[in-house]
């Protein structure tokens, strides 16, 4: 699966707001909030920060639909900067010396315990998410949950398809032990 | 053949490509804060002709116009491979490249680079000899590769005999072997 292949109304959508249209950048909003915002709270852990991300990456990127080349990848030119948006938030978090914490919305809505220990994984998966240096964690997301190819990954991160894809088997790796360590506990 | 870490990988991407839903009051949010913006505005005259470019195109020639784009096709890759410097090598077939590390204390390496996307299951190394040489043949065809070793499933080492790529391009040290295309 690669990125930006959402068909003409995109384009259509971006014609209109750069017309002046600026109601018929709410669709595009609705369109793109779940599928960036599920990038968004993997990244980062905590659904406020996600949603405060995802905010300010719509708002940038409707300030710079002028630089917006290409109408039709309109999904793609938005996701490379709500990934530049949560490399930022990434960062800020780090400063702060923020641990990970449990996001209660998220554990609310998650299903819950039953015989194959739902709630349990999902917390398992999220810790071990959560520990994965930023950059693996990124690469991680972009090719296995995402499901980008790597020449869209480097489009995205600037980073070269080599290093991408050690990235993802670090990623991969450290998850894996990661996983045994939980399962030891 | 079953590989533990595939599967655990799988299992936890399975989980994470799971639906989430945000707060759609997030639109309304986003939408309040634009209205206090300026329009955006339509792409600028370059952005257009970038665009412009990178599409598709169609056009009808007559027998005549076509000669003549023809003719000057022809003239202009001329010129230009006249200006240009010399072609690239011809790529040539595979050649075979051993690999070769010593590490007395392993117990285990692999090879592992872009010629095998950096799976550490695909190019194990062979211990030969009291030096504990670890060897592995590798056929390349002409290009560039960035490659290490995974020692003992923990630990990254570069190719002491080779370039080193920069670091903050891996975050692991790792080499560049360049493969020519000549014999």
């Amino acid at each position: 699966m690669g990125i930006g292949n959402v068909g003409t109304s995109d384009a259509a959508l971006v014609r209109r707001v750069q017309a002046g249209d600026t109601g018929a950048y709410a669709d595009l909003v609705a369109r793109y909030r779940d599928r960036l915002g599920r990038y968004a709270l993997h990244m980062l852990g905590n659904r406020e920060d996600a949603e405060e991300v995802l905010q300010d990456a719509f708002v940038r990127a409707y300030r710079s639909l002028a630089r917006c080349d290409d109408p039709e990848r309109f999904g793609a030119w938005l996701y490379g900067i709500l990934v530049n948006r949560c490399r930022t938030a990434g960062a800020r978090a780090t400063r702060r010396a923020r641990r990970f914490v449990h996001d209660p919305a998220a554990l609310e809505t998650a299903p819950l315990a039953g015989p194959d220990g739902q709630a349990e994984w999902d917390d398992t998966v999220r810790w071990a998410l959560a520990r994965l240096p930023s950059e693996s964690r990124e690469a991680f997301l972009l090719k296995h949950v995402e499901e980008l190819e790597y020449e869209d990954m480097a489009r995205l991160t600037g980073a070269g398809v080599s290093a991408l894809k050690m990235r993802v088997k670090r990623a991969r790796e450290q998850l894996q032990a990661m996983l045994k360590e939980a399962e030891r506990v | 053949m079953f590989n533990p870490v595939d599967d655990a990988v799988e299992r936890i991407a399975r989980h994470l490509r799971r639906p989430v839903q945000i707060d759609p009051a997030l639109d309304g949010r986003v939408m309040r804060e634009i209205s206090a913006l300026p329009a955006p505005g339509r792409a600028t005259l370059g952005g257009e002709v970038w665009r412009w470019l990178r599409r598709p195109h169609q056009f009808t020639l007559t027998p005549l116009g076509g000669l003549v784009a023809a003719a000057a096709l022809t003239v202009g890759v001329l010129l230009y491979r006249m200006a240009s410097t010399p072609p690239a090598p011809p790529q040539g077939e595979s050649r075979a490249f051993q690999f070769v590390l010593v590490a007395p204390r392993a117990t285990h390496v692999e090879l592992v680079g872009d010629f095998n996307d950096w799976d550490a299951t695909r190019t194990p190394m062979r211990r030969t000899g009291r030096e504990a040489l670890w060897t592995a043949v590798v056929p390349l065809v002409p290009g560039r590769y960035h490659y290490a070793f995974f020692v003992d499933g923990s630990r990254w080492l570069a190719d002491p005999s080779a370039p080193v790529a920069r670091d903050e391009d891996y975050g692991q040290p790792s080499s560049v072997l360049t493969v020519g295309g000549g014999s």
